[in-house]
Order: C-alpha cells, then sequence, then structure tokens
C-alpha cells in the first residue's frame, strides 16, 4: 500500500535522494582532499567507494516500489498514452469488451438473482422442500408442490430428520390501512415459519407456534419492513394498530426483520398471516384441516448432518403408513382401481430448497440459462475481436518491440507489457461495462412479469456485480491478449526489420484463424435469433384465436370484501348489466376465469356419448356469460351458445349444458354427433355425468398462447355464481373505457378495488413475455455480433491487400483482369467464411437442442433457418470482404510498385 | 598486514545502523564513519549497500528522517530512532546475543 503511494512520491523522492548522495560525496571528496588526494581521484575514489551512484539509485528505487510493481506501473502508463494515441482502435477495443463483459454480467445477475441466489435466512443451505410425487387424490388450487395444512403438522413430528417444518401459501387480499382498500400479495404462514427460517422482527415480534391456535378474533399480522417503511414511514407505534385484511380487522403484532421479502424472488408479500386466520384471507375457505386440499408449499430444515436423501429415505416408512390410514379416514373419495394403485405409489420428495419456492425460477430458469450462454459467445467474439485487433496494432509495432528486444528486454517483459495492454483495455471496457449493466438490468427486468406484486429483483450495482465483472474482465483482457503477446515474443529483430517481402504471415494466420472463428460464433448467434423471431412471428401470427382489438379485461373480487357468495354474485351481475349503458363499452361479457394468464381451473371430466370414458388428460374449464364467445369473435361451429334459461338457477331448471371445442370433440367424440353428449367434472367411480353439451366452439388460447387443449365452458348462474374478469369491447379509447368502468363499480360499491385492468393485446404480449425476451435479446446479440465479426473481416483483408499491394500491382501490369483480382483477395475472406460455417453448423446443431423447449413452430435444426442464417451472414461477409477486393483491383500498376 | 575484512551480512548492518542512529540522530555520511571507526576497519560496509539499508528502516518506520543544517553548514537528511525502531534494536540485541552464545556453546562442545 505504501508503495503505491511512493509510486505518487517518486519525484519528490527522487530528488531527495540526489540530495543525500550528492551530500555524501561531497563530504567524502572535500576529506580525501584534506588528505592530500588530488580532486579528481579524490572525486573517482568516492564514487568507486559507493559502489556506482546509479547502482545505488536502482537498488533505493527497488525498496520504495519492488520491481515488478514499478514495471507493471510503467507498463501501465506506457499502454494508457499509446492508446490515447489511437483512439478509434481504443474505442472500438473498448466497446466491445464493455458490450460484452456488461451484457454477461446484467444476466448473470438476473440469473443469480432468480436461480441461484440463496434466501437471506440463517443456513439456507439446510433448508428442503417437502413434496408429494404421483397421486394425491385431492383438489389443489394455487402455483406449484401443493401439500394439505394437516400433513404439514404430521410432517413436524418428524423431529429425527427435520429441526422443524413449516408451510406457507402466496395469495392475493384487499388490505385497507385506513384509507383506500386495494389488493395486496402477503403470505399465509404456520407458526414455526419465522423460527424455522430464522428470521426475526424488525420491531414487536414475529408470527409464531402460539399463533397457530388462538380464537380468530385475536388475528394478527406481521408486516414486511419495506412496508412499514414505505406506508407508514417507519412509524415507531406501529405495534398494536389495526388493518382491514379483505374487510376483516387484524392487528400489527411485529415488523420482519429488514432484508425478508418471504421466499418467493418472484413475489413479495407486504404481510405475513398465520394459518389460524386463513379462512379471512382465502374468502370461503374453511378446509384448513381436510387432508384433501392441497394449497401450501411444505418447506423444512433438515437436521445437520442429514441429506436431503436420508431425509427422503427416512419419511417414507411414515409415509406409506398415512397413505394407508388416510384412505380409512372419512372424507377420502371413492376412486377407480387404478387411481388407487397410482396413490399407493405416491412417495414423498425431499429436494434442497436453499433458494425458496418460485414459480418465477420454474418459468424464467430455461429462458435465462439460455441467454446466459448466448452472452457467453458474445463475450467470446467481444474477446477475439480485440485479440485481432491487438495482432493488427502488433504488426504494426514489430519494430519498435524488436529493438526493444535487441536492447535487452527478455521476450517475457515484452510480454507482459502487451498483457498489461489487454488487461487496462479489459479493465477500463468493464467499468463501462459493469456501469451500464444496470440500465440492461432494468430492460430485463421489465420483461419479467410484475402485476400487483412487486418482485425482489434489484437492477442495481451491488458488490457481487463489481467483483464478477472485474473478474471477467480481467479473464477477457488474460484471454485477447494472450495470443499477441505469445507471438511477439517469438519474433526476431531480423526478421521484422525485413519489413518487405512475404509480410509477417505468422500474425496475418493468426488473425484468419480470429476471423474464421469470429463468423462461426456470430453464425451460431444468428441461427439463435433468426429461431426465436421465427418462434415469436409464428406465435404472434397464430394469434389467440379471437380478436382483440378494442378489446379490454378488467377483474373484480368481492369476496375478499366480506361478500358471501350469493351477496358477491349478485353485485357482480349487477355491475354487468351496468355496463350495458356504459357508452364507452359497445358489448361486454363476465368469466369466472381470466384467460391467458398462464392458470386455469382444470380437472378430469367423465364423457358419456354411448360409453362412459374417463378424459386422458386434464380439461381446462370455465364459466361465461351468454354471448361470450360472440363477443370474442370466436366461432361456434355447432350447436348453439348459452342463453338466459341456461344461467338459470339449478332449482328452476336442472338441465345443466356446456360448450366444448373442437380439440375436445376430436380427442373424445370423434366420429359422433357431440351435440347431446353428456359430460360432468371429475373421474372417480361415482361420477355422474349429466351436463349436455349444447355447442361446439372453435379452438382458442385460454391457458396460454401455445396450448392446444380441449376446453369446455359452462354458464355462469345468476343467483350463486360469479365471475371474477370481465371482457368489453370498448367503444372509446381505454381511458374512457377506465372512468366509466370505475364508475360503475364505485356506485356499486365504493370500496371495492379493481384487481386489474388492462387490453387484452397486452396481455397476449405479456403471456409471451420470455419468447419476447429470447426473440429481442438474441437479435440484439446476433447483430452485434454480425458487426463485430465484419468488421475483423474487414480489417483482415484490407490488410492483406494493403501487404500484397506491390504483388498485386505486378499481376494487373502482367495482364490480369479485375476479376481475377478480385478473386484472388476473395479467396482468402471465401476460404474464413466457409471455416466458420463449417464450425458453426454442427455446433448450432448440437446446441440447438438445449433450446427445443423455448422455441416454437420450429425445430432447432429447421434446415430453412439454418439456411436463411447462414446466407444472411455470408452475404453480409461477402460484402464487406469485396470492399477492399474491389479496392485492390483498381490498383494502379505504376503506383504500387513504385511503394518500393 | 591486517587480517581481510569481511563483508557484512545484511541483517546485521541494519542492526548496526540502528544502534548507531540510537545513540544520536545522524546522516548518511557520519553512520558510514561511524561504522568505519567503530569496528576499526575490521569490518567493511559496503557503502553502496548503506543507503538502500536506510530507506528500508525509513520504509519499515524504524528510523525517521529529516533535513536539518550539518555541520559543514549545508542541509543533511538526519536519521532518527522511532520508539518502533528502539523496540526494534532491543529485540535485535537479544537475538544476537542469544545467537552468539549459541555459536560458542558449539564450539565449545566440539573441543
Amino acid at each position: 500500500m505504501r508503495q503505491l503511494l511512493n509510486w505518487f512520491r517518486r519525484r519528490d523522492l527522487e530528488r531527495g535522494l540526489d540530495r543525500e548522495l550528492q551530500y555524501h560525496l561531497e563530504r567524502r571528496i572535500a576529506d580525501l582532499m584534506r588528505e592530500g588526494v588530488p580532486e579528481g581521484e579524490a572525486r573517482r575514489r568516492a564514487v568507486l567507494e559507493i559502489g556506482g551512484v546509479t547502482q545505488v539509485r536502482e537498488e533505493v528505487r527497488d525498496v520504495w516500489l519492488t520491481r515488478w510493481l514499478r514495471d507493471f506501473l510503467y507498463d501501465l502508463r506506457f499502454s494508457a498514452r499509446g492508446f490515447l494515441q489511437s483512439p478509434s482502435f481504443t474505442a472500438i477495443a473498448v466497446l466491445s469488451l464493455a458490450l460484452g463483459i456488461g451484457a454477461t454480467a446484467a444476466i448473470y445477475s438476473l440469473v443469480d438473482q432468480v436461480i441461484l441466489h440463496a434466501l437471506p435466512v440463517r443456513e439456507p443451505e439446510r433448508l428442503a422442500l417437502i413434496d408429494w410425487e404421483g397421486d394425491p387424490v385431492a383438489t389443489a388450487f394455487g402455483s406449484w408442490n401443493l401439500m394439505s395444512y394437516p400433513i404439514c403438522r404430521d410432517l413436524q413430528q418428524q423431529d429425527r430428520f427435520f429441526e422443524g417444518v413449516f408451510c406457507r401459501a402466496a395469495t392475493l387480499l384487499n388490505l385497507s390501512t385506513g384509507g383506500d382498500t386495494e389488493p395486496a400479495a402477503a403470505e399465509i404462514v404456520s407458526g414455526t415459519y419465522f423460527p424455522v427460517l430464522g428470521v426475526g422482527a424488525a420491531l414487536g415480534r414475529v408470527i409464531g407456534i402460539e399463533d397457530d391456535r388462538p380464537p380468530i378474533s385475536s388475528a394478527v399480522v406481521v408486516i414486511s419492513y419495506d412496508f412499514w417503511k414505505t406506508r407508514f414511514g417507519g412509524d415507531p407505534d406501529i405495534i398494536g394498530r389495526k388493518l382491514f385484511v379483505n374487510r376483516n380487522p387484524m392487528t400489527i403484532v411485529g415488523v420482519a426483520a429488514a432484508g425478508f421479502r418471504g421466499i418467493d424472488v418472484g413475489e413479495v408479500p407486504v404481510l405475513w398471516i398465520p394459518t389460524s386466520a386463513s379462512s379471512l384471507a382465502l374468502p370461503g375457505f374453511s378446509d384448513l384441516l381436510d387432508r384433501r386440499k392441497r394449497w401450501t408449499q411444505v418447506l423444512g430444515r433438515l437436521r445437520p448432518g442429514v441429506s436431503t436423501a436420508q431425509a427422503q429415505a427416512g419419511v417414507q416408512p411414515w409415509f406409506r403408513a398415512m397413505l394407508e390410514e388416510d384412505t380409512r379416514r372419512p372424507g377420502f373419495p371413492p376412486v377407480t382401481a387404478e387411481r388407487r394403485r397410482r396413490y399407493f405409489a405416491s412417495i414423498l420428495q425431499v429436494t434442497p430448497a436453499s433458494q425458496g419456492h418460485s414459480p418465477l425460477r420454474r418459468q424464467w430458469s430455461q429462458p435465462l440459462w439460455v441467454l446466459l450462454a448466448g452472452t457467453g459467445v458474445l463475450l467470446g467474439l467481444a474477446c477475439l475481436n480485440v485479440a485481432g485487433l491487438f495482432l493488427a496494432r502488433g504488426s504494426a509495432r514489430v519494430r519498435e518491440i524488436s529493438t526493444r528486444l535487441a536492447l535487452g528486454a527478455s521476450p517475457s517483459r515484452i510480454g507482459r507489457q502487451l498483457l498489461a495492454d489487454s488487461v487496462l483495455l479489459a479493465v477500463t471496457g468493464g467499468l463501462l461495462g459493469v456501469g451500464l449493466a444496470p440500465l440492461a438490468l432494468q430492460a430485463l427486468i421489465a420483461f419479467l412479469p410484475s402485476d400487483t406484486v412487486a418482485n425482489a429483483l434489484k437492477a442495481g450495482i451491488d458488490s457481487r456485480l463489481l467483483g464478477f465483472g472485474f473478474l471477467l474482465s480481467v479473464c477477457a483482457g488474460l484471454l485477447s491478449g494472450l495470443a499477441p503477446a505469445l507471438h511477439a515474443g517469438r519474433k526476431s529483430l531480423i526478421d521484422s526489420l525485413r519489413e518487405r517481402g512475404g509480410g509477417a504471415f505468422g500474425g496475418v494466420r493468426l488473425r484468419k484463424i480470429i476471423v474464421a472463428l469470429q463468423i462461426a460464433f456470430s453464425l451460431i448467434l444468428v441461427i439463435g435469433a433468426v429461431l426465436f423471431v421465427r418462434s415469436l412471428t409464428t406465435l404472434l401470427d397464430k394469434g389467440p384465436g379471437f380478436n382483440t382489438t378494442n378489446l379490454i379485461s378488467f377483474g373484480l373480487d368481492p369476496r375478499r370484501n366480506g361478500y358471501s357468495t350469493p351477496q358477491a354474485s349478485r353485485l357482480m351481475h349487477r355491475i354487468y348489466d351496468e355496463l350495458r349503458t356504459s357508452p364507452a363499452i359497445a358489448a361486454s361479457s363476465m368469466l369466472r376465469n381470466q384467460l391467458l394468464i398462464g392458470g386455469s381451473w382444470k380437472n378430469h371430466m367423465t364423457v358419456d356419448a354411448g360409453e362412459r370414458v374417463a378424459t386422458v388428460r386434464v380439461v381446462h374449464m370455465n364459466a361465461v356469460t351468454p354471448g361470450f364467445f360472440d363477443l370474442m369473435g370466436i366461432r361456434m361451429v355447432a350447436g348453439r351458445d348459452f342463453n338466459d334459461r341456461d344461467a338459470s338457477p339449478i332449482g328452476e331448471n336442472t338441465d345443466r349444458v356446456a360448450i366444448v371445442n373442437q380439440a375436445f370433440v376430436r380427442r373424445y367424440l370423434a366420429g359422433r354427433n357431440p351435440l347431446g353428449a353428456r359430460i360432468c367434472s371429475g373421474a372417480g367411480p361415482d361420477a355422474k355425468p349429466n351436463i349436455e353439451i349444447v355447442g361446439v366452439v372453435a379452438n382458442f388460447s385460454y391457458h396460454d398462447m401455445r396450448e392446444e387443449s380441449e376446453q369446455a365452458y359452462f354458464p355462469i348462474f345468476d343467483s350463486h355464481d360469479s365471475g371474477s374478469s370481465f371482457y368489453v369491447r370498448a367503444r372509446g379509447t381505454s381511458e374512457q373505457v377506465l372512468q366509466s368502468i370505475r364508475a360503475i363499480v364505485r356506485k356499486a360499491d365504493p370500496s371495492l378495488p379493481i384487481t386489474y385492468f388492462r387490453t387484452v393485446n397486452e396481455q397476449v404480449s405479456r403471456s409471451l413475455n420470455s419468447e419476447r425476451l429470447l426473440a429481442t435479446i438474441s437479435t440484439a446479440f446476433g447483430v452485434f455480433a454480425v458487426v463485430l465479426s465484419l468488421v475483423g473481416l474487414y480489417g483482415v483483408i484490407a490488410y492483406v491487400v494493403t501487404q500484397r499491394t506491390r504483388e498485386l500491382g505486378i499481376r494487373i501490369a502482367l495482364g490480369a483482369t479485375r476479376g481475377s483480382t478480385i478473386w484472388l483477395v476473395l479467396r482468402d475472406a471465401v476460404a474464413m467464411i466457409a471455416a466458420g460455417a463449417a464450425i458453426a453448423l454442427p455446433a448450432a446443431a448440437a446446441l440447438g437442442r438445449l433450446v427445443e423447449s423455448q422455441l416454437f413452430g420450429v425445430k432447432a435444426s429447421d434446415p430453412i433457418t439454418l439456411g436463411e442464417a447462414t446466407l444472411l451472414l455470408v452475404s453480409a461477409a461477402l460484402v464487406a470482404a469485396l470492399i477492399p477486393a474491389w479496392r485492390a483491383s483498381s490498383v494502379n500498376p505504376t503506383d504500387a510498385l513504385r511503394l518500393e | 598486514m591486517p587480517s581481510p575484512r569481511f563483508p557484512i551480512p545484511q541483517g546485521t548492518l541494519d542492526m548496526l545502523i540502528l544502534q548507531i542512529v540510537s545513540l544520536a540522530p545522524a546522516h548518511g555520511y557520519a553512520i558510514a564513519q561511524r561504522l568505519e571507526q567503530i569496528s576499526k576497519s575490521v569490518v567493511q560496509v559496503n557503502q553502496g549497500s548503506l543507503y538502500p539499508a536506510l530507506h528500508r528502516l525509513e520504509q519499515k518506520g524504524w528510523i525517521s528522517a529529516e533535513w536539518k543544517e550539518s555541520e559543514t553548514g549545508r542541509e543533511a537528511k538526519f536519521y532518527s530512532l522511532t520508539r518502533a525502531g528502539r523496540k526494534q534494536l532491543a529485540v535485535e540485541k537479544d537475538s544476537w546475543a542469544r545467537l552468539t552464545s549459541a555459536v560458542k556453546l558449539i564450539f565449545n562442545e566440539g573441543q
């Protein structure tokens, strides 16, 4: 450290040393002269005694700053000066590295936050997810890995393997802190949640085991630290205040520790509610102790020294006994023998869960890894680019290097200087890249879904990003500098001074290899880009199957405002009727479930068209008002739409009806008249298919844009059923529609919030978020890659042309045609392009298998795509190479010969 | 003919410099002269290694330097012992004493 300071003080230090030595010599000379030695002799002897002033100076300098550090700092200064003198070279090199390093750092940060980063809790590596693998014979609502609450309590007794077990469920609820009601994200958690995770309270207390058993009237919540700061301004008197969850008053008993944001990186809760209050948070929910209702994720902390495999093996006997016991408990439905067999074949799975549980991770893992691989390729390309640029620059510095070698520098010293060059460049590029990475991160995070619920993703520069960026830069620098450094060390003075002649072929060959590799990398990226763009356009062209012009969707959830089911139904129907009077709305319809959100109401069904058949896969179901299909522009292929009679309550009209889609008919009713066949939900032996099919509609996308699923639709009943989503065809602007709807909802109930409001086009776009991300980023990468490679290709060809100017001049003078001259130069380019393609195509075919899951409508090894991409790149490359080739053919022979 | 002078190892030079400077602050030339005097020309101090040693000791914080007017009237760089240097000197003297007594023991054994 002190040594680095000495570097900056070196001028003063040198001056001081000079004075000191001067003094010493003068005194010695004076003394010698006093003894009678003549001045000249005295001076000589004094200098000899001290051992040579230069020698002493060097040794003292070594004390101030060790030799290698000093050399390194000199090298950096020399490199910096050299770079400032060639600004265009520096700019291209720094920018390509900044691009490569910045992109990699941004995507790595995202990968880390979404996929790799462990939860900020005590010893996250001991956390495990416990899941049921097999047929649970239960109904479920929620995301993934769902278990029942009683099984969580049972597992808490398995203390031989687990130090503690908790369960949690994410939910949306209506929250009011005294003013307006708005939707908010929350987690319903067991009393063991906070203790097992090891998260404490910043204020007050957290939910504990004592909260698992109290009466509902003392319902408590814990709010998150961020919510406490933003909504309550960090009020220290927050403990004991009340807030309203779905119109139910609850008391705040604590604020969770800062930095804890739940266990799902994609959904950050603002408060935590104990499971004992679950009926308040989930309207109409009273199945807390029902063993056949799955709605929570169960996680546990393994005992120290116990692995997930050991725990899994260890709980299996208890689990099997539980399976047996459950069949004897009341509430176990009758099932077919086949299903029973599957039930008993279930196992309990224990998997590591240090990153928590997140549907976001599940959805985005694959695309993010693909992107990271792509950025790796881009970074490699950037390094190759810089290496090529260095080689080009190196051949211009050949004389300088050879002279230094002749003056006594060791090849390793020269190599170190060249390495310092590339490291300096790389670190500068890296700093720039890391500085720009947050912007890129923000753009990327914008692709990830975030509705009312915020995700925990951050776009800032943190120390991990910085460290990663620095490491990457140094590696990039070493990589790009290695080839030129190794190459330079091998030059001999005579060879390089003899500048005429064939030129430095060794250097050019390396540059050609680099360009061929660049073309290979670019081709891989371009193929990727074409594949992803084609997938996206195929999906967009296919469309959702209904007319989305001026189509707007919004949602309400009155049950979260304390309405009972019949009350909610009346309210929703009233709003539905009011919508027809709005001038901004041309037509409207109500649905039980929103479309294209990646989730749906699904179940197996039993179909009876003469013989009973259970469906092979789940059928996606929904309930709609009459006129829905007409509103959406979906063709009715056979039969009729629902009418008001179908929507009357069960008591008046016991004949229930349904409409299915063409896929359903094709799979289960092929060759038969679908109208009149009967179906019902559920596929147990006691299922009674008594719902008559009265219509068949064309296929359209319900769950997501890719699916081609079987669907069944029921009418929404007037008195005890309600939707949560409205679809309206707007007559005015979105803003007018919003105002109109707000007015209608406020008139019906002023405290009822609108849970979401957006155009259906936007919803379609959202449901294609990952496809859009891949298409956009890969195209950007492809463009950058092509530009970088073409710059490299152009550079090499132009260089070769300048080297061969004399030879080409002679050929032209001897009668070579323009065409043959061009071909002579182009031959090199063609060789590089061909080599690049030869490397890239098999690599792309091999890598393609890894991205297959992200594609739609096109296979990874699709020959048309490969052909398109190759053609694109090859033509661009030939154009780039043609420019210097053309110039070569226009060379005036006399000028060329005179260049000597 | 006086016995040929043997060169002094680096570690010992550092210790001797600290000792000389501990008596009174001195500049480089004075230290060189003193070393000559004390050792009565038995020990040869390579003057070329004197200044690197002085700067090394200064860097380590055992001696500190100040430009003052010297006996000739010109300004010279005077070195003086710091508190850390005093401690170091004590440590070095101690280990030197132990080394020499150990060597003596070995020689006595041999006889």
